[in-house]
């Protein structure tokens, strides 16, 4: 049940961040705090979760911590190559449905799209409260 | 039929390595992957429920887990020594007012993979029922 966390930056400040394992009540904190260690220069985490066998509701609590705290800095998460039954895991808080992308490719044209937004000041960050 | 019938501290170290012996055993009755994962995920739910909600992790508390496999289902008894919990309190974790509390989305990730979900004894106790399928 043991976690593999594999971290590249794909551009300045997006993170390809690649957990191989399970995301359970003994691996799920540090998922969080390694992500975490990217996030003062994150502008946004990419998640490709093709190796990611498991996840508990401990492990979606801390990929909404760390959505909520990317958001507050204007950035964005997604989530790429979500198996079936992790999906009906994430389904269990809705707001995830928006970040599932298909493939890498995807996630990048939803990232450009998203980063020249940034840029144009069409998107602001949100507080932790809304 | 097989049985486990163990007590456990409530310490969360103590989930991971009991719910891999409850693996070791599931695998002679070669349950499809899909069930597997949701009688894995609603075991890791139910007794980390138990230890964090139900006991507040205090390790001279114990729950005490039954589980029984057979060709048909697993059942799965699972019981704090807390002060028990009425499911009717907590809210839907996937409307949009509950999305940013951590509270309830075991409890509801149990009602969606379990066939049969029962509280008893206050709350104190969860029996669930997966009925399971063979591997293709």
């Amino acid at each position: 049940m043991s976690l593999e966390i594999k971290v590249q930056e794909r551009e300045p400040g997006v993170y390809l961040i690649t957990p191989v394992g399970e995301i359970n009540t003994d691996t799920a904190l540090d998922f969080e705090k390694t992500s975490r260690e990217f996030l003062p220069k994150a502008k946004a985490f990419v998640f490709d979760l093709e190796r990611m066998t498991y996840i508990s509701s401990m492990g979606l609590s801390s990929f909404f911590r760390i959505k909520q705290s990317i958001e507050e800095k204007g950035g964005t998460i997604l989530l790429v190559h979500v198996s079936a039954q992790v999906q009906k895991v994430f389904d269990v808080v809705k707001i995830f449905s928006e970040a599932m992308m298909a493939s890498l490719e995807q996630a990048d044209e939803h990232l450009d799209s998203f980063l020249d937004d940034v840029q144009k000041g069409k998107i602001e960050p949100k507080s932790s409260s809304a | 039929m097989k049985m486990i019938a163990q007590r456990l501290p409530s310490k969360l170290e103590n989930v991971a390595p009991f719910i891999r012996e409850v693996l070791v055993l599931m695998k002679k009755f070669h349950l499809s992957e899909e069930d597997t994962f949701h009688i894995k995920l609603s075991l890791e739910e139910a007794l980390t429920n138990a230890m964090r909600h139900g006991n507040k992790l205090d390790p001279s508390l114990f729950v005490d887990v039954n589980l029984e496999v057979d060709e048909q289902k697993v059942v799965m008894k699972i019981r704090d020594q807390g002060d028990g919990f009425d499911e009717a309190r907590l809210g839907d974790p996937t409307a949009l007012e509950n999305s940013q509390k951590p509270g309830g989305r075991g409890v509801f990730l149990i009602r969606q993979l379990m066939n049969e979900v029962e509280y008893f004894d206050g709350g104190r106790g969860v029996k669930m029922v997966k009925l399971t399928a063979r591997k293709a």
